[in-house]
C-alpha cells in the first residue's frame, strides 16, 4: 500500500464557471450512459425487457406457421391490418409494461440495491443525471422494440413466401408501414419512459399508479378533449400507417374521436414528454437518499 | 473578526449554523453550529447519535429540516459545485451489481465528467493507494469486508477532494491495513484537506484525529482538541471482546501485564472480555500471546457498551460535556 499524498485538486474541476458546461454535461451523460446502458441491456434486470419483447414474438411465430391460420393468404391490405390490430395489443400491453419495469428501475432497483448515492456524490446536476438515466433507458427500449416490432413484421409477411413478402416490404408500402410501426413503438418508448420515470420517483410500489396510468389510456377516447392530451395513446393515434379494421377500432381506438394531426402530434408528445422530465429533474432535485424503509 | 475575515475564512471551511434534522418526529441531531478547519476531525459517539445524519447532511444525501450548511462556501444543494471537491465514503455496503474494483472507481469517474486517459490514470491511482491493485479486476461481490471497505475509500479519493467524509473507514479491516489506511488519512490531512471521520470507538479516533466532536442523542456534548478527551480516556478502562480458541490462556498470559484491570471469560469458553487501560499496549501484547501460543483469533472488537461507560464518564448524567 502506498501512501504518497499527492495535491489535491490538481485534476478535479474546481468550482463551475457561472452558467452551463455544456461540454462537461455532455461528458457526463455519456459516463451515465455507459453505466446505464449495460445494466439496461446486459444485466439481470435486462431479463424482464427481452422477456416481455420477444416471448409475443415466439407466439406470433407458432401462430403465423401453424396451418390453422388463414389470414395471410388474404390481399396485402387485410394482412397490414391485422398486423395493425396485433401492433396496437403489443402497444398497449408489451410496451407500456416494459416502459413501466425499464423506466422505473432506473431510480426504485439503484434505492433498493443502496447504490444509488454514488450517483449523488458526483459533480453532475440531479437534472442531467435524470436526462442520462432517462436517455439510456430509451436507447435500450428503442433497440429492443425495433428489433421486436420488425420481427413481427416479418412474421406477418412470411406465409406469403420470399418473393411476394421482399415485393411487398422492398417495392410495395411495406418498407414504409415498417418504419411507422417502429417509429410509433419508439415514440411510446419516449412518452411512457418519461412517465415512469416520474412515477419511480414518487412512488415505491409500481402498481397502483400503473394501474391508474393503464386505465386512462384505455378510456382517452372518451376523455375530454383538454385531457386526451395529458395521455400518451393520444398522440400516438395519428401515427398509424393504416387505418385499423372497424371492430378492431372500436376495441382499442374508438376512432370516432378527432385524431391529432403527425405534425402536431410528434412535437406534441415531445413537449409532454419534456415537461415530464422537467417535473423529474425537479423532483431527483429534491430527493433524500436515505433508503430507510426500502 | 472583520465580516471580509470572516467570510474569507469560512471558504475554507465547513460551517454548520444551527442545523436540525428531524425523520418524521424523530430527532436526527439537533441545533448543531460546528466549524470544521482543515485536518482531521473525528466525529465520535454511539450509534445513533446522529454521526452519519451529520455526515449526509454535509454531502447534500440529505437536507436540513433547519438551518444552513456551508461546505467551502459551496452549499450542499449544489452538487456540480461541491463534489469535485468532496469525497464521501459511506457505511453503505452496497456496490452496483456485476463490476470489477476497477470498473467501480473508473465508470464513476466518468461520470464526474473525466476523459478515458484521467480517469484511468485516476482509477489506477487510487487503487495503489489503498493496495488493490491486485484485485483491480476482480469482481467487487467476492471482494472481503475489508477490501470493499478499502475499494469504498478508493473511490471516495479517487478524483483528489479537498474534503473527505469517512463514515467508519476503519471497520472491517484488518490491523496493518487499518495502520496503513491511518496513515494515508494523515498524509492527506498534512496537505491541508479536510478529513471528517466517525467512529464510535474513541479509541481508534485519538490515533487519528486532531479534534473532536463528541455527539450524544442529536446534540454536540463536546468538540475541540483530542488532548482533552486523551486525559479523561486515560483513567477510564476500555472494554474489549475476543473470540479465540484459548480464552482462558489469552486471559492468563493478559493479567501479567498492569494496563489490564480485569479480565472474565465468556459462557462458552470461546471468548472473554478485557478491560485495559492502555489500548496501545494491550494491543500489542495481545500480538504477543497470539504468536506464542499459536491462539487462533475469531475476532477482536471494542465494545459499543464501554463507548456509552466512557460517555457517561465524559458528559455526565445531565448530558452536559465536563
Amino acid at each position: 500500500m502506498t501512501a504518497v499524498a499527492t495535491r489535491p485538486s490538481n485534476t478535479s474541476q474546481g468550482p463551475s464557471a457561472p452558467g452551463l458546461d455544456w461540454r462537461l454535461i455532455g461528458r457526463q451523460i455519456l459516463g451515465i450512459l455507459r453505466l446505464e446502458v449495460r445494466r439496461n441491456l446486459f444485466s439481470r434486470r435486462a431479463f424482464a425487457l427481452y422477456f416481455l419483447a420477444f416471448a409475443p414474438v415466439a407466439v406470433f411465430m407458432i401462430w403465423t406457421i401453424s396451418p390453422a391460420t388463414n389470414y395471410f393468404s388474404g390481399p396485402a391490405e387485410a394482412v397490414a391490418q391485422v398486423f395493425a390490430a396485433v401492433f396496437v395489443g403489443y402497444l398497449r400491453t408489451v410496451i407500456f409494461l416494459s416502459a413501466l419495469i425499464t423506466f422505473m428501475s432506473l431510480y426504485r432497483s439503484e434505492i433498493l440495491e443502496r447504490s444509488l448515492h454514488y450517483y449523488y456524490l458526483t459533480p453532475v446536476r440531479r437534472w442531467v443525471l435524470v436526462v442520462g438515466k432517462y436517455c439510456s433507458a430509451l436507447i435500450s427500449s428503442c433497440c429492443v422494440f425495433a428489433v421486436s416490432t420488425s420481427m413481427l413484421f416479418l412474421l406477418t409477411c412470411l406465409p406469403w413466401g420470399p418473393g411476394a413478402a421482399s415485393r411487398y416490404i422492398l417495392q410495395g408500402p411495406g418498407f414504409a408501414n415498417l418504419s411507422a410501426y417502429v417509429g410509433i413503438a419508439m415514440m411510446a418508448c419516449l412518452g411512457y419512459g418519461a412517465v415512469f420515470l416520474l412515477v419511480g420517483l414518487f412512488f415505491r410500489n409500481a402498481i397502483i399508479p400503473a394501474a391508474f396510468i393503464w386505465g386512462w389510456e384505455w378510456i382517452n377516447f372518451g376523455l375530454p378533449g383538454v385531457l386526451k392530451k395529458i395521455s400518451v395513446v393520444h398522440y400516438l393515434r395519428s401515427l398509424y400507417p393504416i387505418p385499423l379494421p372497424e371492430n378492431m377500432a372500436e376495441t382499442f381506438f374508438a376512432v370516432a374521436s378527432d385524431p391529432t394531426s403527425p405534425w402536431i402530434s410528434v412535437p406534441g408528445l415531445m413537449l409532454f414528454t419534456a415537461l415530464v422530465l422537467t417535473f423529474a429533474g425537479w423532483r431527483a432535485g429534491r430527493m433524500e437518499v436515505n433508503y430507510e424503509g426500502d | 473578526m472583520a465580516p471580509e475575515q470572516h467570510a474569507a475564512s469560512n471558504e475554507d471551511a465547513i460551517v454548520f449554523e444551527n442545523v436540525s434534522k428531524f425523520y418524521g418526529e424523530v430527532l436526527g441531531v439537533n441545533r448543531i453550529t460546528l466549524k470544521f478547519q482543515p485536518g482531521i476531525t473525528g466525529l465520535v459517539g454511539p450509534n445513533g447519535s446522529g454521526k452519519t445524519t451529520l455526515m449526509n447532511l454535509m454531502t447534500g444525501l440529505l437536507r436540513p429540516t433547519h438551518g444552513g450548511i456551508r461546505v467551502l462556501g459551496v452549499s450542499p444543494d449544489q452538487p456540480h459545485k461541491l463534489f469535485s471537491r468532496l469525497g464521501y465514503s459511506t457505511q453503505f455496503d452496497s456496490f452496483p451489481g456485476g463490476m470489477s474494483g476497477y470498473q467501480f472507481i473508473y465508470s464513476y469517474l466518468r461520470v464526474h465528467g473525466f476523459p478515458h486517459s484521467e480517469a484511468h490514470n485516476l482509477t489506477w491511482q487510487a487503487l495503489e493507494r489503498v493496495a488493490l491493485t491486485d484485485a483491480a479486476k476482480r469482481n467487487v461481490a467476492g471482494y472481503s469486508k475489508g477490501m470493499r471497505q478499502r475499494v469504498r475509500l478508493a473511490q471516495a479519493i479517487s478524483h483528489n477532494p479537498r474534503v473527505l467524509v469517512l463514515d467508519e473507514p476503519l471497520n472491517g479491516l484488518d490491523p496493518m491495513a487499518r495502520a496503513e489506511v491511518i496513515d494515508i488519512f494523515k498524509d492527506l490531512a498534512d496537505t491541508g484537506c479536510h478529513l471528517i471521520i466517525s467512529s464510535h470507538i474513541l479509541h481508534e479516533v485519538d490515533m487519528i484525529a486532531d479534534r473532536v466532536v463528541l455527539l450524544s442523542s442529536g446534540y454536540v456534548v463536546a468538540e475541540g482538541e483530542i488532548g482533552g478527551v486523551r486525559t479523561e480516556m486515560g483513567n477510564h478502562p476500555i472494554q474489549v471482546l475476543i473470540r479465540c480458541n484459548k480464552p482462558s490462556i489469552v486471559a492468563a498470559r493478559l493479567f501479567d501485564h498492569d494496563d489490564v484491570v480485569e479480565a472474565s471469560l465468556h459462557e462458552d469458553h470461546q471468548g472473554l472480555e478485557i478491560r485495559t487501560r492502555d489500548a496501545d499496549r494491550f494491543y500489542s501484547h495481545l500480538n504477543e500471546i497470539v504468536l506464542a501460543e499459536e491462539i487462533d483469533i475469531d475476532t477482536v472488537t471494542v465494545a459499543d457498551a464501554d463507548v456509552r461507560a466512557v460517555y457517561q464518564y465524559l458528559i455526565g448524567h445531565e448530558g452536559e460535556a465536563r
